[in-house]
């Protein structure tokens, strides 16, 4: 016998809720998570220079245009990256763009004030350099396996140890941000309406993906002692060149040289 | 202003990009971070068994994670932490040191957060001063409380403090760029703000929101970990370096600040100085013994200001402690011959 109360309709309409920040937590993991499965190598040329020779000249290029002061060589530079940016695929030519563009438009934002205070050149070039820099940083990670740039790093006299480390941790990335975000969809789906207890559960949720990063850890170190691991971690550098490699040595070889010129 | 550079979507961020830092700041925090990277991998090979080595990097890509967690803020924004007070409180300093530089190396490389030349000075704030700070105030906290509770406030107040210092430490990084580059036309070359805006600018928005975000997500992870698996949180080994020589490190890397400052020290006038303050300069000044130092002002011919400064600070402190080890040496000696008297 069913009491009447449970069977009378209820109108009740929860508060308000407040979930921004588990759906932004969640929308920046997918976006990680995605960012690191894209990571692969498609079809052209640019994606199949030796990435040892793309890391170091990357590097080199970086380091001149965080020395210039001329508004030239930087421009001359960006018509470079635009280049190269034509030869990629379609998907990350957009995303690039898009990615490049906020952090310029913030950095102008906040150079207004010393721009209209009359430092107008200086100004202008940071601005420049900004956008060129995070240009020429997203080509190489788009372009290159990220365990190759890790490879390279190597040169960098870097220890072996430290990248495999690195390596270690972009794979448990991809692993811990699947598993948090499915922590933050169950908090998500089972919490209705706003609760001050709501908040809580991040922290109980990081605290959470920190034992479970401790123990896969633990298995993933006991899984490669039995596969005969001793601790010893050795890279060898690729240094096989073709026909493509030497000409992206030669234009960039051009490009150090108008530095020399224009840096003078 | 710089708030908005360092509020990228709501979260008010540390990561300093590439070009706004000279890079000759860059390459002097790089090597001021080498010594650091050494001790730290030396140390972590002493504590941590080879076994536990894969542990570094599941906890760099924990360190990661952490960031990307948003928290709600008052005011309908969000914001995330550093989560490096964190990593020193449940792993330890020196792997704290590790995970978080390789956190902020992957998202320098490859997610073009945070410049790539300006990795070490993010990792000499982020990696270096902010661990090494929680570690030492939640200790310093914990020995004096010591209960359940003095451990969760020596957490937060780990947290809160040690986010400010580090974001002291950037908008001292930008505001003297100002001060020690210029062009021809005294214009800053990079980051145009000194020290009276960046300081503001950096801080306001750290103590008053982020520090408190950090400390509570400290608090919160620190309880829940400490609750079900205590044995994981990291236990100091008895030889530890001494905080004092931490302290003189900061010190040593804060010298160029003296640039800043105008004027000489008082009571360390020179002759002309004299005469400037008091008008004549005493019979026994002008005649007096002149004393040639071997690095003048501080400065070395040839060389940055700054860089000398740093250098002469490495100078000073290695001549005092040899003097103080020469002197120690002296009077252990003589304390032995009047014992075997």
């Amino acid at each position: 016998m069913i009491d009447e109360w449970l069977l009378e309709k209820d109108s009740y309409i929860p508060k308000g809720e407040k979930n921004s920040y588990i759906e932004k937590s969640i929308f920046s993991m997918v976006k990680t998570v995605s960012i690191i499965r894209e990571n692969k190598i498609k079809e052209g040329i640019i994606y199949h220079i030796n990435p040892l020779l793309k890391v170091v000249i990357s590097i080199l290029n970086l380091i001149f245009i965080a020395i210039t002061r001329s508004f030239i060589y930087v421009g001359i530079f960006d018509i470079y990256l635009l280049s190269a940016l034509l030869m990629m695929d379609k998907r990350d030519r957009i995303r690039i763009i898009k990615m490049s563009l906020i952090f310029p438009i913030i950095t102008f934002i906040a150079l207004i004030p010393a721009i209209l205070m009359g430092n107008i050149y200086n100004s202008l070039l940071i601005l420049q350099k900004v956008l060129s820099t995070i240009v020429l940083m997203s080509i190489l990670s788009h372009t290159t396996r990220w365990s190759d740039i890790n490879k390279a790093l190597k040169l960098m006299f870097i220890p072996d140890i430290i990248i495999w480390i690195m390596d270690i941790t972009i794979k448990y990335i991809v692993l811990l941000a699947e598993y948090s975000i499915d922590l933050l969809f169950a908090l998500k789906l089972r919490s209705v309406g706003s609760s001050k207890d709501k908040n809580k559960f991040i922290s109980s949720i990081v605290g959470n993906v920190f034992l479970k990063s401790y123990k896969m850890s633990e298995e993933m170190s006991s899984a490669m002692e039995c596969r005969g691991f001793v601790g010893e971690y050795s890279i060898s550098k690729n240094l096989t060149f073709k026909k493509y490699d030497y000409i992206y040595v030669i234009i960039n070889l051009g490009m150090f040289l108008l530095f020399a010129i224009k840096f003078v | 202003m710089a708030i908005f550079v360092f509020k990228e979507f709501g979260g008010v961020k540390m990561h300093i990009p590439d070009n706004y830092l000279s890079p000759s700041t860059c390459a002097t925090f790089g090597v001021a971070m080498v010594p650091v990277w050494r001790r730290a991998i030396i140390k972590i090979k002493q504590e941590v068994t080879r076994q536990k080595m894969p542990l570094l990097g599941v906890c760099a890509a924990f360190s990661f994670l952490v960031m990307m967690f948003n928290i709600p803020l008052p005011g309908g924004t969000t914001g995330h932490a550093v989560g490096a007070a964190l990593a020193a409180i449940l792993l330890g300093p020196y792997c704290a040191v590790i995970s978080v530089t390789i956190a902020l190396t992957v998202q320098a490389l490859f997610f073009g957060d945070g410049g790539v030349l300006a990795l070490a000075v993010n990792c000499f704030n982020m990696a270096f001063i902010m661990p090494f700070t929680a570690h030492y105030v939640f200790n310093f906290i914990k020995s004096f409380i010591k209960n359940k509770k003095g451990e969760h406030i020596g957490v937060f107040i780990a947290g809160y403090v040690s986010l400010n210092i580090a974001a002291l430490f950037t908008a001292i990084e930008f505001g003297i760029q100002p001060i020690l580059f210029k062009d021809g036309a005294g214009l800053p070359i990079y980051s145009p703000y000194g020290l009276a805006i960046a300081i503001p600018a950096m801080m306001i928005p750290h103590l008053l929101v982020a520090g408190v975000l950090e400390g509570i997500i400290t608090t919160g992870v620190y309880s829940y970990v400490k609750k079900l698996t205590p044995e994981i949180i990291y236990k100091e080994s008895k030889n530890r370096i001494k905080p004092l020589y931490f302290l003189i490190g900061i010190l040593v890397l804060a010298t160029p600040l003296g640039l800043l400052a105008t004027g000489t020290a008082w009571g360390e006038w020179g002759a002309e100085e004299v005469q400037e303050l008091v008008g004549f300069i005493p019979n026994g000044m002008k005649n007096g013994f002149n004393f040639s130092a071997p690095m003048p002002d501080y400065g070395l011919e040839g060389l940055k200001e700054y860089f000398a400064y740093i250098l002469s600070a490495l100078v000073g402190i290695t001549v005092i402690f040899l003097i103080i080890k020469l002197w120690g040496k002296v009077s252990y000696k003589n304390s032995q011959k009047v014992q075997n008297d």
